[in-house]
């Protein structure tokens, strides 16, 4: 019976204005963001790999002088642009996709200052003169234009039939409400999907023919939770417009509701809540930042200026320099993690309170899995952060292999000079993982669940109390 | 007859539930974001106030005039408007170099004030945006039925017979609708300025409220644009259920489609990157032109073989270099010395070390100038009209023709923000005329404090003016007027369709 009702409904909706537009809409919108990735990415990939070219170089260069080479570092690293970048945008002009090390100190006196990491804050455009507007990702296309279209396949579907008296019809039959209103959901689901579907395979199609971009296993992994998720986000809204048609007597005012509850979810909640809760954490200020690192640095070099004064022994002296130069890039690269983590913080509190809107909640979703987004660079980080540790051993392990070193990491007496393999030097990759995307998702994807289980059994019980 | 029709229209949209659904969300939407956008700008505003403290103590610690070269930064005021309209106003640069090395301009502009950029990620709402998205949706939910609706229940059958024109029902229909949709957006604007003169920090002056009332005007514009093309649906349509559907795709077209996918679809010409190699070369070989010159009077003079510094000894740092971004086409030649002592013998190197700092001096001012000759204009080609170019396809749609009409009347938009770079260029130019009346490139502060420190004093402050409320008005006036042609074009447009139907 239960499809008897979903297939009544789908040959509804089939006929209707609303399927026509949403196919037409959603055609061109999926069209015009598969044309724009192909035209983009390979733009992407290759400034990409035009840059890890160039930091392999820099690289090999220092590899003539071990002394150099850990002094002035690796070079630059790179953030790996997602093959999924169509599906979610993730604010990414706003992160930078590298990261460096800070300006290297030198005295008069020959002492140099070592590599240590430098977070880069996010790096707005300042010269970005173009209108401020969205990308046509999977993000905006399925949870604004989608869940809108969702909604408009739902105001009417009991009230609608309230008003012209078929409800009463069909409920004059024995069937169970609760049949009734499933098949409505499924039959709402599946003709919200024809169009969807059509406009998503014309999407992928149109990216996996491009032989600019390349989709491979885990990207389709990938692509199939996203897809996943995007079904999940639109029976939300489905379950959502059931409710409010049910509860409510006439189409036109389920609508009215419908579209306000849309508005403040979908378009005012992410971006107002989280400008409101931003307020209540306020990360170390820039001008505060810029003194501990200052009283950082004049502490540090009163020091060295008090030991000088009392030591004179030239073996001690130059243990105590190397120490010096090490700790400092040691104590500099903590504050610098220290102010990011701050403002790390307060962004993760912000995103948390907006996961009262399922848009924010699939939005945060469709990044994790795309790989793009505040998560990824979290993550790009993260890889920067264990690869300073590694390269910073392979150091160490280098200069114990000469025996002509005096092994003092951080002064160029006390080093080795010697080249060495610029093979053996690790070099940095930057890596996404699956695993531990989905980890981070699981929480949010449980949520989504959550929202939707509870709609559902609303629209239930609203539609049992219903009074025909 | 026309009052009576108008009132029965009032009365009608008045007492449903939609009205109060609409006031109530309105008000909700609006003074929370303003709220929270007052404090946003309170925030700025201390940003900015503590940034321009620092920047004049920072210039009045430096002891010659070259090293104060470094620090003569100005600063770029928060718009008390971007509350409504925020534009470019919280993105671009607000910190830009007035020295005398080259001629500021948006390119080199710098951003202070925001403790966590991080948290710009999340959109910025502003009161125009919510307009913008709400607005337009009530307009369509009070039109969809206007004529459809009194079609299928025969009111409209009932209305005509009454010996009344059809175009002045139409126009009882309008006016009825605009009464009662203007009733949310005053109160909620209101409130708005209520809030905002309430904020200590914020001192509204009277153009201000002239602003304010311009951006009233273009709202309830753009209301009428929207109402209007929800009315001709309805009347096209003549159903209700065809004309809601319509009119929320059109909709949807209008304020998430069309702007998004436009803007996508438009990239930049190519030619750009050669455009920009070919102008960084030229304004390149002008200061190496500029450099050649500088080095043949270094080797021509008194002591001919020392390098730029003199071979000066004493206590104080140096540095001197060129340097250039081609991606902003800047190029310029820094020199700082920043002395406070001489050994002995360097004091007969001091009239000629002077000599050649006054050669530089005026010769770095003219070169700069003369390549912002050729800067200026390349700029323009390369960043600015490729935006304009989106700007104008983004006007097709009435969102952002209201968009670019508040922002003007803002004065958030970029021809706003550019006057503050004219602003720090006459300040440049002051700066300029400050050193030559001082003769500072001659002096012997430009390079050492040994004798006497740089005299800062008689350097008036900078400080930045927004243009007055008829500039803003001048620059929305053709936007305003085209949101005006589109209403009349489409009541023409209704107006014809309702006298031909048939009921």
């Amino acid at each position: 019976m239960i499809w008897h009702i979903a297939k009544r409904e789908l040959y509804d909706n089939l006929h209707s204005l609303r399927f026509a537009l949403t196919t037409i809409l959603l055609l061109g919108l999926m069209l015009t963001n598969a044309v724009v990735h192909i035209k983009e990415h390979p733009i992407r990939t290759q400034k990409y790999n035009a840059s890890v070219t160039e930091s392999l170089n820099v690289l090999r260069d220092r590899a003539n002088n071990l002394y150099e080479l850990a002094r002035e570092g690796p070079g630059l690293l790179h953030k790996k642009p997602s093959a999924l970048h169509f599906c979610a945008e993730g604010g990414e002009p706003f992160l930078s996709d590298v990261v460096g090390g800070a300006f290297l100190w030198s005295t008069s006196s020959g002492l140099k200052g070592f590599w240590r990491l430098d977070y880069p804050s996010a790096t707005p455009n300042l010269t970005n003169i173009r209108p401020n507007i969205t990308k046509v990702d999977w993000v905006f296309i399925i949870c604004y234009a989608l869940s809108l279209i969702a909604l408009l396949f739902t105001f009417d579907s009991i009230s609608g039939e309230r008003e012209h008296g078929t409800l009463r019809l069909m409920l004059a039959n024995p069937i169970p409400r609760h049949t009734v209103l499933i098949g409505k959901f499924l039959g709402a689901l599946i003709s919200i999907n024809i169009p969807f579907t059509l406009a998503v395979l014309m999407n992928l199609l149109v990216i996996s023919m491009s032989t600019a971009v390349q989709l491979d296993g885990t990207a389709w992994g990938r692509l199939g939770i996203i897809l996943f998720i995007a079904v999940l986000y639109i029976s939300l809204f489905l379950a959502l417009g059931l409710l409010v048609s049910a509860r409510v007597s006439q189409s036109a005012v389920s609508l009215v509701t419908l579209l306000l509850i849309w508005v403040t979810f979908v378009i005012f909640v992410p971006s107002t809540l989280a400008s409101i809760t931003g307020g209540f954490s306020s990360p170390m200020s820039r001008d505060e930042f810029r003194k501990r690192r200052d009283e950082l640095y004049s502490e540090r070099w009163k020091r060295y200026d008090d030991y000088l004064f009392e030591v004179f022994e030239p073996s001690k002296i130059i243990q105590f320099k190397g120490k010096h130069v090490t700790e400092e890039a040691a104590e500099q690269e903590r504050l610098s993690e220290e102010h990011l983590m701050q403002q790390v913080r307060q962004v993760k509190f912000a995103r948390a309170t907006t996961q009262i809107s399922p848009a924010a909640i699939s939005q945060h979703l469709f990044e994790s899995l795309a790989g793009t987004g505040f998560e990824r660079y979290l993550q790009f980080l993260e890889n920067t952060k264990s690869y300073a540790q590694q390269f910073r051993a392979f150091i160490i392990d280098a200069d114990r292999g000469d025996p002509e070193s005096l092994h003092i990491i951080g002064i160029r007496e006390g080093m080795s000079q010697k080249p060495v393999s610029s093979e053996a030097i690790p070099k940095f990759e930057d890596t996404l993982s699956l695993s531990k995307d989905f980890n981070t998702a699981a929480i949010e994807l449980l949520l989504l669940g959550m929202f939707f289980i509870v709609l559902l059994s609303g629209a239930y019980l609203a539609f049992v109390r219903v009074e025909v | 007859m026309m009052m009576t029709l108008i009132r029965r229209e009032i009365l009608d949209n008045l007492m449903t539930f939609r009205f109060a659904a609409a006031v109530f969300i309105m008000l909700l939407l609006v003074v929370a974001n303003t709220a929270v956008l007052i404090q946003d700008y309170e925030r700025r505003l201390a940003g900015h106030n503590t940034a321009v403290k620092m920047h004049q103590r920072q210039l009045h610690e430096k002891k010659t005039y070259s090293a104060g070269m470094e620090k003569l930064l100005v600063d770029r005021p928060p718009n008390p408007l971007s509350i409504l309209n925020a534009g470019f106003d919280k993105r671009l640069g607000n910190e830009v170099l007035a020295s005398h090395g080259y001629v500021p301009s948006l390119w080199d502009a710098n951003m202070h004030g925001s403790d966590n950029p991080f948290m710009d990620m999340f959109a910025s709402m502003n009161i125009v945006f919510i307009l913008e998205v709400v607005l337009s949706l009530l307009a369509l939910i009070f039109a969809y039925d206007a004529f459809a609706g009194e079609y299928e229940n025969g009111t409209l059958r009932l209305v005509l017979t009454h010996p009344i024109g059809r175009g002045y029902i139409l126009f009882a229909k309008y006016i009825g609708a605009m009464l009662c949709l203007i009733v949310p957006l005053l109160i909620s604007l209101l409130l708005a300025v209520i809030l905002l003169m309430m904020s200590t920090s914020i001192s509204l002056s009277t153009d201000d409220f002239l602003r304010i009332g311009g951006i009233i005007f273009a709202s309830i514009a753009y209301l009428s644009v929207f109402y209007l093309i929800g009315l001709l649906i309805s009347a096209a349509t003549r159903r209700t259920s065809t004309a809601l559907m319509l009119s929320m795709f059109v909709w949807g077209f209008l304020v998430l489609v069309y702007p998004n996918v436009i803007l996508a679809m438009i990239t930049r010409p190519d030619a750009w990157q050669a455009h920009t190699a070919s102008t960084f070369n030229k304004i390149e070989q002008i200061w190496e032109e500029f450099d050649r010159e500088r080095k043949h009077l270094l080797a021509t003079d008194d002591f001919p073989g020392e390098d730029w510094g003199f071979e000066l000894r004493g206590w104080g740092s140096r540095y001197a270099y060129l340097w250039g971004n081609p991606r902003s086409l800047l190029y310029t030649y820094e020199s700082v010395m920043e002395f406070h002592g001489f050994g002995e013998k360097d004091e007969h190197k001091m009239p000629h070390a002077q000599n050649h700092f006054r050669f530089l001096g005026s010769e770095v001012i003219s070169t700069a100038d003369r390549t912002w000759l050729i800067r200026k204009p390349a700029l323009e080609n390369i960043y600015i009209q490729p935006a304009n170019v989106k700007r104008t396809w983004l006007k097709l749609s009435p969102v952002g023709l209201y968009d670019a009409t508040t922002q003007a009347l803002a004065g958030t938009d970029l021809r706003g923000i550019r006057d503050f770079f004219d602003t720090a260029r006459q300040y440049r130019q002051q700066v300029v005329d400050y050193l030559y009346d001082k003769e500072a490139f001659g002096s012997r502060q430009w390079f050492s404090s040994d004798k006497e420190a740089a005299d800062w004093s008689g350097l008036s402050q900078f400080s930045f003016q927004r243009v007055n409320a008829i500039t803003n008005a001048k620059r929305a006036l053709p936007d305003v007027s085209l949101l005006l042609t589109i209403n009349i074009a489409l009541f023409i447009l209704i107006f014809l369709i309702f006298v031909k139907s048939e009921v």
